[in-house]
């Protein structure tokens, strides 16, 4: 009994997460070929050699923009199965905090004040952790409740009051120029992502998306009621900080690279369980590794399938509400509690 | 473990929860606090695992303390084994993950509380006596000098609470001092050494389980009359 426990328990979860990456890679592989140059489908690997200009756009567009697409679904699927033990709470992702909405001000507000791509990003992603800071700072004058529900409440309140400074944006934008300009930054999309975009984003999500993983048993064990993690040896307000600034910052550096793409941190965390099975040390870098073959799949239907460009944001949306109401019914999610 | 003068007063209440509390617990031993609802026991229990701080008054305790709240939210569905192996959490570097050493403990302490054969469930399919004991098998492998548990037998049924105060005596039998709260009285003339009656934060009497728990004691602990009828104690001791 005791060998079969520990076989199960520490061998199938590196086999089916080795067989992931494996996968991430072939998928990243297909993109790369995957678009509308020179005809829309893929491209014959072979005619690189031969054509300069296909090498250009797999070089210079394809890859830079895969690479993106697989950093912004790792982030996303990391940071939301993160924030859902830290949550102990199956139904959040790393929208709540405020953070997506935090960005989306950030980003509007830059464009408004027609700043640079550089000021966009900055100010993205200050706006990000700023309303992270205000959940915190107001969950913990609210003096009723557990410290989850604390944040969550806070964060619901700093989300919508980020979201009505959107708003307030929009509606003074010029609607010839900037509120277009707004409206497609919010739907999601990498279309403007380059090598020059990802030097800034790459390094915050990747250490984020590292920490994470690195984090990863000690995040599932603060799912735990706080008296029985801190009995456990934990300290779970500090440890539940530095895994919400993590997840916060690399949520925070895709976002202001590729605007608001929804459903992702949601969704790819209950994937990873279904699939990869397993619920401690596994969820985090499962849900790392299906988030980036999930984008990267998203990313290239946006970018291929029509002859204009869809926002990522409306396809990972339409496919993630799918795949939720699909989970829902066959009971794949499982919101009980004990 | 001793708490001496030990007094707690929640935030924003007037009368204090716990008051000039004083009770030695005696490694090997098992000590069951009695009191109605609201007496103070789960403070206590608090206080003595750390996760309270005494308002007034000192906990001494020599070693580490494992700490079972009365209920444990389930969010999320976990093995039993990696529920369980959460217990060697006090025992690893803070980005350690439990080696093969520690799943081989978690596995014997789930097979000595009687649930080796269900290692691979999931913790949200068991029913609240074998999560119960999942919860005490995951106390086990912490190697804890104490533990705290906060009625270890609520809504059990009979097999189930046997089975529980039979885990609970092999574990002070190891030398494990062990304080819990309860209602039970058939599972504290089962499973307790010594029993200390609380009422309103204080402590009204305390010893060896044959002398303090008489039909006086507890009719005035609980106000209402009693009649200690002899029943087969479910453990069998």
């Amino acid at each position: 009994m005791i060998p079969s426990g520990r076989v199960a328990q520490a061998r199938t979860a590196p086999v089916s997460l080795a067989l992931a990456l494996f996968l991430l890679l072939a998928v990243s592989c297909a993109a790369l070929l995957f678009g509308r140059y020179p005809t829309p489908g893929f491209i014959d690997p072979r005619i690189l050699f031969d054509d300069p200009m296909a090498l250009r756009v797999v070089l210079l567009v394809r890859l830079p923009r895969t690479i993106g697409a697989l950093l912004l679904g790792a982030a996303l699927g990391a940071s939301g199965a993160a924030m859902q033990f830290v949550f102990a709470n199956p139904l959040v992702d790393a929208g709540f905090l405020g953070v997506s909405q935090g960005a989306s001000f950030g980003a509007a507000l830059s464009m408004l004040v027609g700043g640079g791509s550089m000021a966009l990003f900055g100010s993205a992603f200050g706006f990000a952790l700023l309303a992270l800071g205000m959940s915190v700072a107001m969950a913990g004058r609210i003096r009723f409740g557990g410290a989850v529900l604390r944040l969550l409440l806070s964060g619901m309140a700093v989300s919508a009051f980020f979201s009505a400074l959107v708003a307030l944006i929009k509606y003074g934008a010029d609607p010839l120029s900037t509120l277009p300009e707004i409206t497609y930054w919010l739907m999601g999309g990498l279309s403007g992502t380059s090598w020059k975009s990802l030097t800034v984003a790459a390094p915050v999500a990747l250490a984020s998306v590292s920490l994470l993983v690195a984090l990863r048993w000690r995040t599932a064990l603060l799912s735990l009621d706080e008296a029985t993690a801190a009995s456990l040896g934990a300290r779970p307000r500090l440890e539940r900080a530095v895994v919400l600034t993590t997840a916060a910052a690399g949520v925070a550096a895709v976002t202001a690279m590729a605007g608001v793409v929804a459903w992702v941190g949601l969704i790819v965390p209950h994937l990873s369980r279904l699939v990869l099975g397993g619920d401690g040390s596994s969820t985090v870098p499962g849900s790392a590794i299906l988030g980036a073959i999930f984008v990267v799949m998203c990313d290239a239907v946006s970018r291929g399938l029509f002859p204009g460009e869809l926002p990522l944001g409306i396809t990972t949306s339409l496919i993630g509400t799918v795949v939720f109401f699909f989970l829902l019914v066959r009971r794949r999610i499982n919101v009980e509690r004990g | 473990m001793r708490f001496i003068d030990v007094s707690y007063r929640y935030k924003g209440e007037s009368d204090a929860a716990v008051l000039g509390f004083n009770l030695v617990v005696k490694p090997g031993r098992v000590t069951a606090l009695l009191g109605r609802n609201g007496s103070g026991k789960s403070t206590v229990l608090g206080i003595g695992a750390g996760w309270l701080e005494a308002g007034t008054g000192i906990v001494e305790r020599a070693g580490t303390v494992a700490f079972l709240p009365q209920s444990e939210r389930l969010a999320f569905a976990f093995t039993c084994i990696e529920y369980v192996s959460f217990g060697r959490a006090p025992h690893l570097p803070y980005l350690a993950l439990p080696s093969g050493c520690d799943i081989d403990k978690a596995s014997a302490a789930l097979a000595a509380v009687g649930m080796g054969p269900k290692a691979e469930r999931r913790i949200t399919a068991l029913s609240g006596g074998e999560l119960q004991l999942v919860r005490i098998a995951r106390a086990l492998v912490q190697e804890a000098a104490w533990i705290l548990l906060d009625e270890p037998s609520d809504m059990l049924d009979p097999a189930h609470v046997a089975t529980i105060g039979a885990a609970i005596r092999s574990l002070a039998d190891s030398g494990v001092g062990v304080l819990l709260s309860t209602h039970d009285l058939a599972f504290t003339m089962a499973a307790a050494d010594e029993v200390a009656l609380m009422r309103s934060g204080r402590l009204l009497d305390v010893g060896p389980m044959e002398s303090v728990l008489t039909c006086d004691a507890l009719g005035e602990l609980y106000g209402t009359p009693f009649h200690l009828a002899s029943i087969p104690t479910p453990t069998g001791r």
